[in-house]
């Protein structure tokens, strides 16, 4: 008798706590990013934020130790590869440097150099943790709203673009990363300059949709960001001409209306330790 | 009481370790559900009813301080802990295995249910094939650190057991 009451309040706990899973998932469902739900989490972000910053001080090294063991053939490959490129780009540059001064000649004979140098205010943050879920690709960094970040900024590293601010609270932040399946960024290739959307795919490299057909791309070619501005209308969330990626595979079919692309981003996300935010993209 | 804390300081852990190491020690690009072997572990030491509570408790952590859609987890794990809770009592001989394979089945299937409500929801947007993949590989990850932390957590549960409750 005693064991059948137990399985019957068993019973009846399972019940309930289901039925409440369920209306905190309706309830998030319809209010998006501004109910009280949403709030909460914020709140709890800041809460977690300190002791996740604490710990990935002390672990992140540890971490770094075993990634680099598991990825140590494709290291040694990339380390002769950019030996390589350095010895060929050391060669480029003694050439560029005499383009670069005669460039900087003739803006200074324009008076483009102003217009040209946007006066672009960043400030740059520590990746505390990266996302928990296998089905979302964010980050958080340890500054927020307190040293003025809000949702939308961009977000770069050395290598290239990062991602946008998602989520703010008071001293950290979310980054939603571009290779996450649900952003989307305007991308120009490199060579031809015709633009496209490059949607993120996860582990995968990305993809680039809405490319003409008739468009010449090669493997390698560098992707930037197009950052257009239609007055009054859309401006893009990034700033114009920070590297993307390279494109790693262009699927030939006459038959389709565009063309399918990979592209692989220049930032290694699973290595990421310092980000710059972009606060302001001053259009001089 | 004992119990609360005990669950508080053993989710708090999981999700911080869970965010941190284990972002960085990938297994073939996927990361373990720590909260899930949490789950498990727990419904197979102290049966449904508890494994309920941790399922939901922990489930609505992760989903609240980690920015999920809120809820889903939970569910999931509330229903995975009830359920392997349940399993727990049609088995016979207790092997040092046993563990390990409910855990990997559990977290197989538990992240398949997370998916298919997700996708329901429109909140996921990934190939099938690659949440059968992920799904594969965190279940072998757990399974893989089952034997680390199920006898931690195993130590801490009967540490923390009420001594006036009878035990059968």
């Amino acid at each position: 008798m005693a064991l059948h009451n137990r399985a019957r309040s068993t019973r009846l706990l399972v019940v309930t706590l289901v039925s409440i899973s369920l209306v905190t998932i309706t309830v998030d469902y319809r209010q998006g990013d501004s109910g009280p739900l949403a709030s909460a989490g914020n709140t709890a972000l800041a809460l977690i934020s300190p002791l996740q910053e604490v710990i990935s001080k002390v672990t992140h090294p540890i971490g770094n130790f075993f990634s680099t063991l598991v990825r140590l053939p494709a290291i040694r490959r990339e380390n002769s590869e950019l030996k390589d490129r350095i010895s060929a780009l050391e060669e480029q540059v003694n050439t560029t440097t005499a383009d670069q001064n005669r460039l900087r000649q003739a803006e200074a004979l324009l008076g483009l150099q102003e217009s040209i140098g946007p006066k672009v205010q960043t400030t740059a943050a520590q990746v505390i943790s990266s996302g928990v879920s296998n089905f979302e690709w964010t980050i958080s960094i340890d500054k927020g709203s307190t040293q003025g970040i809000a949702v939308d900024m961009p977000v770069v590293a050395p290598a290239g673009l990062v991602g946008h601010i998602v989520k703010v609270s008071a001293n950290a932040s979310v980054v939603q990363l571009i290779i996450d399946p649900d952003s989307a960024v305007a991308g120009r290739l490199d060579v031809t300059g015709k633009t496209g959307l490059l949607t993120g795919a996860g582990e995968q490299d990305m993809r680039m949709g809405l490319v003409d057909t008739t468009t010449d791309v090669g493997p390698d070619e560098r992707v930037v960001t197009a950052g257009y501005r239609i007055p009054g209308v859309a401006t893009s969330l990034y700033p114009p001409n920070v590297l993307i990626g390279t494109v790693s595979r262009v699927v030939p079919d006459s038959a389709a209306l565009e063309k399918f692309i990979t592209v692989r981003p220049a930032v290694d996300f699973s290595t990421l330790d310092l980000v710059l935010v972009v606060l302001s993209v001053g259009t001089g | 009481m004992r119990r609360t804390l005990l669950l508080t300081v053993v989710i708090v852990t999981a999700l911080l370790l869970q965010t941190t190491v284990f972002a960085d020690v990938r297994l073939l690009g996927a990361r373990p559900e720590l909260m899930f072997l949490l789950t498990i572990s727990f419904a197979i030491l102290e049966g449904p009813a508890s494994g309920t509570v941790t399922g939901f408790a922990g489930g609505m952590a992760q989903d609240f301080l980690l920015d999920q859609p809120k809820g889903i987890t939970a569910l999931t794990l509330t229903l995975l802990g009830y359920t392997v809770g349940l399993l727990r009592q049609y088995i016979v001989s207790p092997s040092p295995v046993l563990p390990v394979l409910l855990v990997a089945g559990g977290t197989f299937f538990g992240e398949l249910f997370y998916g298919l409500v997700a996708f329901l929801l429109g909140q996921l947007d990934v190939t099938t094939l690659y949440l059968f993949r992920v799904a594969a590989l965190s279940a072998v990850y757990n399974a893989i650190l089952t034997p680390l932390v199920y006898p931690v957590l195993r130590r801490a549960a009967e540490g923390s057991r009420s001594r006036k409750v009878m035990r059968w």
